[in-house]
C-alpha cells in the first residue's frame, strides 16, 4: 500500500507539473546567485526610475544599460532584458572600459560601474554630472561620493542605498517604491568638505 | 564560512506509469548536466520586494561566492532543509553529495566524508556558529546532541576534503558548518507542533524581538520524542530517545563598523540502546537494554569589526558535555575556546588572514568493568596560529591561495597544515580550482588512555588453553595509559591533492565536478601485546592486548559529481553521484588481526535524484531518490530510499507539511555498531506532519 503510494506521490509530482497552470505565480526565495539578483534588480531600476523625456532622442530609443569595468553579470543581464520593453522603449547592452570608452558613458540611461573601477569613481561622476544618467554601483562610499544607487549585501540578500541629492541632480525622478525599499544616503555637501 | 536546500487514486494510476517514464526521461537528461537555482526568467518576474527577500550566497572567511571558492564546497539552505522534510541535521547533511550519513539505530549516526565512516568517525569537523562539536573524547561527534532550531538555520555549508589551514587539526577529509541566522532575521514568533510514526512527536517555540534600534534577540524552546525502531525480524527494539533544549542568540551592531554576538543553549537528552558487553563469569557475554542521558550548555560570544579594507573578530566560547550512559561509561568535559582573527588588503590584489587560538580542555571521567580511561581528569591546552594570503592575479581571473596552520597540543606536540588551492575563472561562467593540503588527525583521549574490554573467551574454549578467562582489551597508548607502552599514539597524516570544475552552462544549468586523491599515513592499528595475568578485579584472568598504533597507510580517490537544472521555473531536478574508492593497507610491520575494514565501511557508489516543484496554490513537492552502495566491511546491504515531502503555506504565516521517509520499503540497513557493541537496527519506513504558525 505505501509502496504504491511511493510510486503516486511521485507520478503525482510529474502530472502536477505539466500541468498548464502549475506554473502560475511566483513566490518564495530560494539560493540564487547574487549578479542574478542585482540584474533583476537593474530591470527594476529600470522600471521604476523615469528619465526626463529629453534624455532620449526618441519615444522609442532603447535604454543603454552600460558596464564599466569588469562585468560581473556574464550573459545573464543580456538574457534579462532581452525582448523586454518599457512603455515603447527596449533594452541595449554595452560593455564598457575605462579608458577607451569614455566618450560613451553618457550614452548610457543606467550605468554600472563594476568594483574593478573603484579608483575611477570620483572621475566617472564627474564626467556623467548633470547628466540623466543612472548610476549603479557595488564600491563602498559609492553613493556618498556621489553615485545615485548602491548595492549591498546584507544577511546573504541584496539591499541598496539611493543618493536622492544625487537623482535629483541628475534629473531622475524615483519612484516613492524604490525610495521606501532603499536606504537613504546623504551626500556630504561641498561646503562642508571645505576647511572653513 | 568557507573559507563558507498523494492523494490521487483511479484514474491517475495508470496514468502515473506513463509519467513516470515521462520522469525517468527529464532525470536522465538532468543527470548528464550545481549552484543557482532561480532562472532568468523567474527573476524578471520578481516583485522588488520577492528580489529582496532572496537570498545570495556569500562563502568564506570573507564574502565569497561559492563558484569562487577553490574546495568541493556545497551549501545546504533554509529552503533546502524546509523542502527536505529533515527534522535533525544529520538527516538534512543526506543532501550533501558524496557525504556518507548513515543511522547505527534511532539515536546514533555514522557520518562521514571520503571514506572512514563509522560512529567514531574522526576525520570531519563539525561547528556550529564556529563552536567546535568535535569531541576530543574519541575524535567525532554526538550526532544525537547536535541539534538547533531548524527554522533559525540559514545554511550548512559542507566542505569535502581538508580544511586544516583555516580550521585546524581534524579538519581532515571534510568541515561542516551550521550557521544560524542572525537574530535581526528571526524577527517573530515562530510555534512548530508534528508527530509521526518514527518522531513520535515534537514541538519548537521562538520568539524574536528588538531591544533598541540596535539590538535585536531571539530565545528558542524545542522537544521531540523519538519511538523505539525495530530489528530486521519486526521485533520491537529498544532505542527511543527524546531531547529538550533551548537557548538564545543577541545580536547588538552600534553605529560603525562593530557588532557583538551573544549566544548560547542548554540541552538535556535521554536515549535507550540495547549493549552487549563482556564479563568475566559465565556466560561471559551479556546483552540487556541500557540508557543513558547526555547533557551540557554553551555561550558564545563574538566580536566584529568591518571597515572597508579590514576585517577583524574576536571569539570566546566555553562549552560543557556530561555524558552518563549506564553500564558504561560516564564523561565530564568542559572546553574553553579562545580565536581571534584578522583580515585585510595588501594593495589591490592581496587579501591577508591570520589568526590565533586557544583551547583548553578539562575531561573528568567514570569507568566501567567495560570501559575505562586513563587518568580520569586531565588538563589538555592548544594553541594554534594560521596566516593565509590570497593573490589575485589576470584581472582577477586567477587566484591563488597559501597558507598554513601551526598548532600545539600535547599528545604530539607540533603540527604544520599548509595548503596551496589555485582557481582559474576560465570564463565568467566555468572554473576550475586544485589544492594541494596536508592535515592530520590528532589523537584523542581515548586513544591515548583507553582500555576497552571488547570481549571475553571463557576458559576451555578451543582458542584459550588457560583455565582463566581471557579478556580482549583494546588500549589506548600514551603517557600515563593502562598499559605501560613503549610508543606513542600520533597523528595521523593525510596529503590530499583535489581537482575541481564548475559550470553554470545556461542561467538554468549548472554541474559541480570534484575529485580527489588522498595519500594517508600513520593510520590507526591495533598492535597486539604480550598477554599478561590479571589478579584484580576477581576473578583471575588473562588479558590479551591490542594497543593504539600507526601501522596502516594508503591512498583513497573519487570524484563527487552535482548537477543543477532548473527544467522549468517552477521545477527544478538535482542529482548528485559519487564514486569512492579505498585502498587503505597495513604496513608491512603491523600485526593488527583484523581485517581492512576502512575499506569496506563507506560505500563505493552513491547517488540522488531529487525533484522540487512549485505547484500552485502555494504548495511545494519534492522527492528525492536516494541509492547507497553496499559496505562490504560491514556485511550491510545496498538500498534505495524515495523521500517524499508536500508543504503548503496558504498564507504566509501558516506552513502545513507532510513528509515521508523510506517509502519504498518496510526497512533497511544502514550501517553497523564500532567499538562499542550495541544492537543495530533497521530504519524503517516513516511519515511525519507538522504545522508552524509565525506571528
Amino acid at each position: 500500500m505505501l509502496r504504491r503510494l511511493g510510486i503516486l506521490i511521485v507520478a503525482l509530482s510529474v502530472s502536477l507539473s505539466w500541468a498548464p497552470d502549475a506554473f502560475a505565480q511566483a513566490r518564495d526565495s530560494s539560493d540564487s546567485s547574487e549578479y542574478l539578483i542585482k540584474a533583476g534588480f537593474i530591470f527594476n531600476f529600470a522600471k521604476f526610475v523615469e528619465w526626463p523625456t529629453s534624455a532620449f532622442a526618441q519615444p522609442d530609443s532603447p535604454i543603454v544599460i552600460g558596464i564599466l569595468g569588469m562585468d560581473p553579470f556574464g550573459t545573464i543581464i543580456d538574457q534579462i532584458v532581452q525582448d523586454k520593453k518599457i512603455g515603447a522603449r527596449g533594452f541595449v547592452v554595452k560593455r564598457l572600459k575605462w579608458g577607451n570608452d569614455i566618450k560613451e558613458l553618457r550614452d548610457c540611461k543606467i550605468l554600472f560601474v563594476s568594483s574593478s573601477e573603484k579608483a575611477h569613481i570620483d572621475e566617472v561622476v564627474q564626467i556623467v554630472k548633470g547628466q540623466p544618467i543612472l548610476t549603479v554601483g557595488e564600491t563602498p562610499g559609492f553613493a556618498e561620493r556621489g553615485g545615485i544607487i548602491r548595492f549591498t549585501v546584507e544577511d546573504n540578500r541584496v539591499r541598496f542605498e539611493i543618493n536622492v541629492e544625487a537623482a535629483h541632480q541628475a534629473e531622475l525622478t524615483i519612484s516613492s517604491r524604490l525610495l521606501t525599499l532603499a536606504r537613504i544616503v546623504q551626500q556630504p555637501s561641498t561646503e562642508a568638505r571645505k576647511p572653513g | 564560512m568557507l573559507f563558507h536546500r498523494n492523494n490521487k487514486s483511479g484514474p491517475v494510476r495508470s496514468a502515473g506509469r506513463i509519467l513516470l517514464a515521462g520522469f525517468l526521461a527529464g532525470v536522465l537528461a538532468g543527470s548528464t548536466v550545481a549552484q543557482t537555482s532561480r532562472s532568468v526568467h523567474d527573476v524578471t518576474a520578481m516583485s522588488l520586494e520577492d528580489l529582496m527577500n532572496t537570498q545570495v550566497f556569500s562563502v568564506s572567511k570573507r564574502t565569497q561566492k561559492v563558484a569562487d571558492a577553490a574546495a568541493a564546497i556545497f551549501v545546504i539552505t533554509q529552503d533546502d532543509i524546509r523542502r527536505s522534510g529533515a527534522t535533525s541535521i544529520p538527516e538534512a547533511l543526506r543532501l550533501v553529495p558524496g557525504l556518507e550519513v548513515a543511522r547505527i539505530d534511532q539515536n546514533k549516526w555514522a557520518i562521514g566524508s571520503r571514506g572512514f565512516n563509522g560512529r567514531f568517525d574522526n576525520k570531519l569537523l563539525v561547528l556550529i556558529d564556529g563552536r567546535s562539536v568535535y569531541t576530543p573524547l574519541f575524535s567525532g561527534v554526538y550526532w544525537n546532541v547536535q541539534d538547533v532550531m531548524l527554522e533559525d538555520v540559514d545554511r550548512i555549508e559542507v566542505i569535502r576534503g581538508p580544511g586544516a589551514t583555516l580550521w585546524g587539526a581534524n579538519a581532515v577529509d571534510g568541515v561542516i558548518n551550521v550557521i544560524t541566522k542572525k537574530a535581526k532575521a528571526t524577527q517573530s514568533a515562530v510555534v512548530t507542533a508534528g508527530a509521526g510514526t518514527e518522531e513520535r512527536a515534537a514541538g519548537g517555540v521562538r520568539y524574536g524581538g528588538k531591544l533598541g534600534d540596535n539590538t535585536y534577540y531571539r530565545a528558542y524552546t524545542k522537544y521531540f520524542d523519538w519511538g523505539p525502531s525495530a530489528y530486521p525480524s519486526g521485533m520491537t527494539a529498544h532505542d527511543g530517545w527524546d531531547a529538550l533544549r533551548g537557548g538564545f542568540r543577541a545580536d547588538w551592531t552600534p553605529a560603525g563598523a562593530n557588532s557583538l554576538t551573544l549566544q548560547g543553549d542548554i540541552y538535556r537528552s535521554r536515549f535507550d540502546e540495547t549493549l552487549t558487553v563482556a564479563s568475566l563469569s559465565a556466560p561471559y557475554s551479556n546483552t540487556f537494554p541500557n540508557d543513558g542521558k547526555y547533557s551540557g550548555g554553551n555561550i558564545l560570544g563574538r566580536w566584529n569589526h568591518t571597515s572597508e579594507r579590514s576585517s577583524m573578530s574576536l571569539q570566546m566560547y566555553y562549552d560543557n558535555t556530561t555524558i552518563s550512559d549506564h553500564s558504561l561509561f560516564g564523561d565530564h568535559q568542559n572546553i574553553l575556546d579562545l580565536d581571534f582573527q584578522h583580515g585585510f588588503h595588501v594593495g589591490d590584489s592581496q587579501q591577508f588572514v591570520w589568526g590565533l587560538g586557544y583551547r583548553s580542555i578539562r575531561d573528568k571521567n567514570d569507568s566501567s568493568f567495560t570501559v575505562s580511561l586513563q587518568p580520569n581528569q586531565v588538563t589538555l591546552n592548544q594553541f594554534s596560529t594560521f596566516l593565509q594570503d590570497e593573490i589575485s592575479l589576470v584581472d582577477n581571473r586567477l587566484q591563488i591561495t597559501l597558507g598554513s596552520k601551526f598548532e600545539r597540543n600535547e599528545f604530539t606536540g607540533f603540527e604544520i597544515e599548509p595548503n596551496a588551492r589555485l582557481l582559474w575563472n576560465l570564463t565568467p561562467n566555468q572554473s576550475i580550482w586544485t589544492a594541494v593540503s596536508r592535515a592530520v588527525r590528532t589523537p584523542a583521549l581515548t586513544e591515548e588512555g583507553l582500555r576497552l574490554n571488547s570481549a571475553v573467551i571463557p576458559p576451555g574454549a578451543p582458542s584459550n588453553p588457560t583455565p582463566f578467562p581471557a579478556v580482549i582489551a583494546v588500549f589506548g597508548c600514551g603517557p600515563g595509559s593502562a598499559l605501560p607502552c613503549t610508543h606513542q599514539f600520533n597523528s595521523e597524516d593525510l596529503l590530499a591533492y583535489e581537482l575541481g570544475y564548475r559550470v553554470q552552462a545556461t542561467s538554468n544549468l549548472s554541474l559541480d565536478i570534484a575529485t580527489f586523491y588522498n595519500n594517508y599515513s600513520n593510520l590507526r592499528t591495533a598492535e597486539p601485546g604480550a598477554p599478561f595475568v590479571e589478579g584484580s578485579p576477581a576473578p583471575t584472568d588473562v588479558v590479551i592486548p591490542f594497543v593504539a598504533g600507526n601501522k596502516m597507510s594508503g591512498g583513497t580517490y573519487g570524484v563527487e559529481l552535482f548537477a543543477d537544472w532548473k527544467v522549468v521555473p517552477k521545477w527544478r531536478l538535482a542529482g548528485s553521484y559519487s564514486y569512492l574508492q579505498m585502498n587503505i593497507h597495513k604496513n608491512a610491520n603491523s600485526l593488527d588481526p583484523t581485517p581492512d575494514n576502512p575499506n569496506g565501511s563507506s560505500p563505493r557508489h552513491q547517488w540522488y535524484l531529487r525533484s522540487s516543484i512549485d505547484l500552485p496554490k502555494h504548495f511545494d513537492q519534492d522527492t528525492t531518490l536516494r541509492f547507497v552502495d553496499h559496505l562490504p566491511g560491514l556485511n550491510v546491504p545496498s538500498y534505495y530510499s524515495l523521500d517524499g515531502h508536500l508543504g503548503w503555506r496558504p498564507v504566509t504565516r501558516l506552513e502545513l507539511s507532510i513528509g515521508g521517509q523510506n517509502l519504498l520499503n518496510n526497512w533497511h540497513f544502514e550501517f553497523m555498531p564500532d567499538f562499542v557493541n550495541t544492537s543495530p537496527t533497521v530504519v524503517k519506513r516513516s511519515v511525519f506532519g507538522s504545522i508552524t504558525v509565525k506571528f
